[in-house]
């Protein structure tokens, strides 16, 4: 009893840490800077932003997906649980990716925008590059969604079920593999010329 | 009575799969088709137009994700429905279903489908 006391306690006071440290590092920067310049002054630097945030979050929820893929591949313990929201999680970020991605794609197409630069001055990069990336980020959505629904419709009733197993790990690594493709281009000509 | 899906049966997800694959074939046909035709790349940009907000500076690509999404989600219905509590043979399914994203990823690659595009408007 006394133990379990203490285990309640020290996570006690590690969370109330944990809170004030948080605080702090969202309140000192905006007292003291101003840190919505790094968004840059273009009218459309939230649509960015926000296609980069979730991107960003998809990164993420995309890399736990591979690894859940090779534990599935392998046959090793799984939690299904953790499965079915990590994969509903990785096709919401998917989709306001591309949600996003939709919308800061009218300032690229725009007049004086980055397509028209790149037009003008390197042709092969939207030609080839941006119209290729365009499409295979659409590629991860039903990829990630497929994989969501499998795992939550089959349930526990996935784990013994070999070729299950090996579908839903497939359409994971197949979005991945696109995600990285999209997310490589994406970042490099953003580079090259942002909205 | 209803069917109810039986879970020891992969139909249901075999359909999800098979209508993923007919979703991204969809994307990289219509694609295809605007390179194409003016005429056909008009009505995929009306199509887009209907429903999309945004969709006129977006441009055709707004009608071809409502092409993709209408052709994923109307064979999912249609084969969940066939296939829930019955089970293909899972290599072929497998097989079309790689083979078609392979297809799709190279039809949308750009100097292929301007390729063809270019040859099949006798150019």
């Amino acid at each position: 009893m006394s133990d379990n006391q203490d285990e309640k306690t020290t996570k006690s006071v590690i969370l109330s840490i944990l809170a004030v440290m948080l605080m702090i590092a969202i309140v000192v920067p905006l007292m003291t800077s101003a840190p919505t310049q790094l968004l840059g002054e273009s009218d459309y630097r939230l649509r960015g932003a926000f296609h980069g945030l979730f991107a960003m979050i998809f990164m993420i929820t995309s890399t736990i997906g591979l690894y859940q893929a090779l534990r599935l591949w392998r046959g090793s313990a799984v939690d299904i649980a953790e499965l079915e929201i990590g994969s509903v999680v990785n096709a919401a970020a998917c989709f306001l990716t591309i949600i996003f991605g939709n919308w800061v794609y009218i300032p690229y197409r725009m007049q004086g925008g980055p397509r028209s630069h790149f037009l003008e001055t390197a042709p092969e990069i939207h030609k080839i590059f941006f119209e290729f990336k365009e499409f295979m980020a659409l590629f991860t959505l039903p990829l990630t969604v497929v994989a969501a629904y499998i795992i939550c419709f089959y349930g526990a009733k996935l784990i013994p079920n070999r070729v299950l197993r090996a579908t839903v790990a497939l359409t994971l690594v197949l979005s991945f593999f696109y995600f990285v493709v999209a997310f490589g281009l994406g970042a490099a000509i953003t580079k090259l010329k942002s909205v | 009575m209803s069917i109810k899906t039986n879970l020891e049966r992969n139909g249901a997800a075999q359909a999800a799969l098979l209508s993923c694959a007919i979703g991204l074939l969809t994307l990289a046909l219509v694609n295809l088709g605007t390179d194409i035709s003016e005429t056909f790349k008009n009505s995929v940009h009306a199509l887009g137009k209907l429903w999309m907000p945004g969709a006129q500076g977006i441009g055709p690509y707004s009608g071809k994700e409502t092409f993709a999404l209408l052709a994923w989600l109307a064979t999912w219905v249609i084969f969940h429905r066939l296939w829930r509590g019955k089970e293909l043979n899972h290599q072929t399914v497998l097989m079309v279903f790689l083979l078609s994203i392979a297809l799709a990823t190279t039809l949308l690659w750009p100097p292929v489908f301007n390729g063809i595009a270019h040859a099949l408007k006798g150019g």
